[in-house]
């Protein structure tokens, strides 16, 4: 069980606290509603440059990460297609300096043409590092422009390509900032050694003088419907060929989401998971495969994959898929297997409870969701999923019709 | 736009005040266990760690090949079953098999702690290495190295441990793809039997603590054994190569991979703290000099990280990055640089001041909840040591002087020791 105290600023700040006196730190959260699906069409990539550039200082305070780390701290952040998040770690007695920090870069940042140009090489080489330098590191690429034709989770967080990245210009930056970081786009949270009262305090005297401002209204196209099935096959010079499926599923806040992500773990969960013992162990035609959920807050996906043992035929690979989701939907699971992907979702959810900076993040995606109770219900929604609902979500969402599928092949496989 | 105009607070001297200390048990049978009371939740972390790493090994991939063995059957379980029960209870395993050591770390609810630990000593004692499974494992092993042929970092990591330690030593062996024919079922088990042994086990436990995680303990690993004949013999010492500059061309590839640095000295060794702190200062955090210059100025890479690690036989210390092709040779003069400035330049008093309280801060994240607490512990204890290693670290990153980081970086950085691995 996860105490914690909220309140909200008058500028619409949400702050957020969990005590937690077994730890000498504190981390310090804050999450920005902004993310690569907020982003125009012609220059993605933008959410996740900014953050970059968010470490690049402010007027007032040139160098971030020497304050905090002079005050012991450690910080990094992440953005992913909803959005923007920094997170903090610091000793108990030196939390202020985070306060002092993370406001001073909200109110406003340096926006100098030399650091964006700098910041722009950098991301390029993350571009190449994660996606062109890896065998299979184009595959997300290419999937999710086939699973998504007009809404924003079709391009990467890192951006289409990096021709959008290398035209972004300071002036798109500057609106950036102004239209998505505000206090009132905004959640705060801290958990660790410390009081609500200090926590809350200090909220209102380093975030409390910000101005909210004009937040950007949010329009995003939403996906049509999916009638047909969707292939997409391709070529790549690497070792072996590989399989990936998406279908598309409802938002993260439908009732149906802790069904599907159930599904996932009791096609994927841990090395007991059906694809795993079917496809890997008993059949032989893959050397590993995973099933997940994206979590998404708008419409998600179910996604699907797997490395195929050379000589195995991709299509014969992608029947015997198919056969087993077919079974979720067919026959009802043993309330066994039922019983041991709600365990293993719960005890996961205990491990992860024990790191301060797992429940600040959490806390936050929960306020964000509208509900951060939801921190400690959601154990009992995965727990209320049962047998007849695994059926009908399958039902309703794993068809052909419904999924995009891409044939990764590899030219070295003798087929 | 308004200038934002609160003072800066005040910044405390960071302070990694007492570490836990793992209290140390035998079993009745005499394995050493040591139990680490820490955290909020009513969960516990067990490790179980053999001498049974590659150093012991006379093929490549078998003593990671036996540990990852371990759990496809037991002697009452098939590896379909193992695995159900494993996770029907609500535990994470992950097995490990690394230079020196190998075992499996398990982590799990208390309340199913019995359930675990019966499964465990299966799992460690009685293997039973069935020819299916076997097959399954060595297809996924060569995929995996098949696929991991392909990436630069992975391609100049395997050169540099063969060109510091040598292509006839288990820490530098480079695996080949026919080494994966090369194994057999009575070579798992044979290396099972010799190093997967009590006298050879120690156990480390670290959550929440009960009289019962104790009895359990005994009941399922502290019976009585039979000692296995003789003790393996200690293998020979790592040897570097003579050449210092590999590049493996890589064609198609759009960045090189680059990995500069030589064998070193390992946690015994008394110079160690202050070789770990002019390492943060040259890369080893976000606000490092390489980070700073070739990243943040320069923009050539994604990211730049030197670090310095200990084996029970020697050490290494080594600086790493990709950076796009036509940046390689830039990098690396920017690199060379910036440890010719160590060697003659003394650090300025508040680069010192960030690094001292950057390394006490990480001190303090390191003994930060049950899980953290133990690597911290594994890892000093692997090298015979206690806490007192931590504070001596913890005392130099206090005391450290300019001079002294100088004197360390003409000792441990001699440009002409340096290896530089490119590939790509």
């Amino acid at each position: 069980m996860i105490k914690f105290s909220r309140i909200c600023l008058a500028n619409g700040l949400k702050v957020l606290v969990h005590e937690d006196r077994s730890t000498p730190l504190v981390a310090m959260n804050i999450l920005y509603d902004v993310g690569s699906r907020d982003e125009d069409p012609s220059i993605t990539g933008m959410a996740h440059l900014f953050e970059h550039l968010m470490f690049g200082g402010t007027l007032s305070i040139p160098e971030f990460d020497r304050h905090l780390q002079i005050a012991g701290g450690e910080n990094n952040a992440f953005t992913n297609s909803d959005i923007t998040d920094y997170y903090i770690t610091l000793p108990a007695n030196n939390i202020e300096t985070g306060f002092w920090l993370e406001s001073d870069r909200m109110n406003s940042i340096d926006f100098s043409q030399k650091n964006l140009d700098i910041q722009k090489n950098v991301v390029i080489e993350e571009f190449n590092q994660r996606y062109l330098n890896q065998p299979y590191g184009d595959a997300m690429l290419l999937l999710k422009p086939l699973a998504y034709t007009v809404h924003p989770y079709r391009w990467p967080t890192i951006g289409m390509d990096t021709g959008h990245i290398n035209n972004t210009t300071l002036q798109n930056i500057k609106d950036f900032f102004f239209s998505h970081y505000a206090p009132d786009n905004a959640i705060l949270t801290l958990t660790g050694n410390i009081t609500p009262d200090n926590a809350f305090r200090l909220a209102e005297k380093w975030f409390g003088p910000i101005e909210k401002r004009i937040i950007a209204k949010r329009d995003i196209p939403s996906e049509p419907l999916q009638t047909e099935e969707r292939i997409l096959t391709v070529e790549r010079d690497v070792p072996a060929s590989s399989l990936y499926k998406a279908w598309h599923i409802g938002p993260r806040l439908n009732s149906d989401f802790f069904t599907l992500d159930l599904i996932t773990d009791l096609l994927a969960g841990g090395e007991s998971g059906r694809l795993y013992t079917k496809l890997v162990r008993e059949k032989k035609l893959f050397t590993e495969i995973n099933a997940y959920i994206t979590s998404d807050i708008d419409p998600g996906l179910v996604i699907l994959q797997g490395k195929i043992i050379n000589g195995v035929d991709i299509n014969k690979a992608n029947d015997a898929v198919n056969r087993i989701i077919m079974a979720i939907k067919e026959k009802i699971i043993p309330s066994a297997e039922m019983e041991k992907v709600k365990n293993k979702y719960e005890s996961a959810n205990i491990y992860g409870n024990t790191n301060i900076l797992n429940k600040a993040l959490n806390l936050a995606y929960y306020e964000l969701l509208g509900n951060p109770e939801m921190i400690n219900s959601e154990v009992e929604l995965y727990r209320n999923s049962d047998q007849s609902m695994v059926i009908e979500a399958a039902r309703k969402y794993l068809n052909d019709n419904n999924c995009s599928t891409l044939f990764y092949k590899s030219t070295r496989d003798s087929r | 736009m308004k200038k934002y105009s609160i003072t800066q607070p005040p910044v405390v001297p960071v302070d990694i005040g007492t570490i836990p200390e793992a209290k140390n048990i035998r079993l009745n049978n005499n394995i050493p266990v040591f139990l680490i009371e820490a955290g909020t939740e009513d969960i516990a972390r067990i490790e179980f760690t053999f001498n049974a790493g590659s150093i012991m090994e006379n093929l490549p991939l078998l003593a990671s090949t036996t540990n990852l063995m371990l759990t496809e059957g037991t002697r009452n379980h098939t590896a379909g079953k193992l695995n159900k029960e494993l996770d029907f209870y609500g535990s994470f395993y992950h097995l490990f098999a690394e230079k020196d050591r190998a075992g499996i770390v398990i982590y799990c609810l208390n309340k199913h702690l019995k359930r675990i630990l019966g499964l465990a000593s299966e799992i460690l004692f009685h293997p039973v290495f069935p020819q299916a499974e076997f097959k399954t494992i060595m297809k996924k092993r060569l995929s995996w190295y098949l696929i991991n042929k392909e990436k630069v970092h992975n391609i100049a990591m395997d050169q540099f441990f063969e060109s510091i330690f040598g292509n006839n030593h288990p820490y530098g062996k480079k695996v080949t793809s026919e080494d994966f024919n090369n194994l057999d079922l009575s070579t798992l088990s044979s290396f099972h039997s010799r190093f997967y042994t009590p006298e050879n086990l120690t156990i480390i436990v670290a959550g929440k603590i009960n009289k019962i995680t104790t009895d359990l303990l005994d009941l399922y690993f502290g019976q009585s054994y039979n000692p296995s004949a003789g003790h393996p013999e200690s293998p020979k010492l790592p040897e570097r190569q003579k050449e210092r500059k590999v590049h493996i061309a890589k064609p198609g590839t759009v960045q090189s991979a680059i990995a500069l640095g030589c064998g070193t000295i390992n946690k015994r060794h008394p110079d160690y703290p202050q070789l770990k702190i002019l390492n943060v200062l040259l890369g080893g955090y976000f606000g490092s000099r390489l980070m700073k210059n070739i990243r943040e100025e320069k923009g050539y890479t994604y990211g730049i990280n030197s670090s310095v690690n200990s084996l029970d036989l020697s050490g290494y210390q080594i600086i790493s990055a990709e950076v796009s092709k036509k940046y390689t040779q830039k990098a690396i003069e920017e690199i060379y640089k910036e440890i010719d400035l160590l060697q003659r330049v003394p650090a300025e008093l508040n680069e010192l001041e960030i690094i001292r309280n950057y390394m006490l801060g990480e001190m303090v994240r390191m003994f930060d909840g049950p899980f953290a607490i133990a690597e911290s512990f594994r890892s000093a204890w692997e090298f015979g040591l206690d806490n007192s290693y931590y504070y001596r670290l913890a005392e130099k990153i206090k005391t450290i002087e300019p001079d002294e980081i100088t004197a360390t970086a003409k000792t441990y950085y001699k440009i002409n020791d340096l290896y530089e691995i490119i590939a790509g």
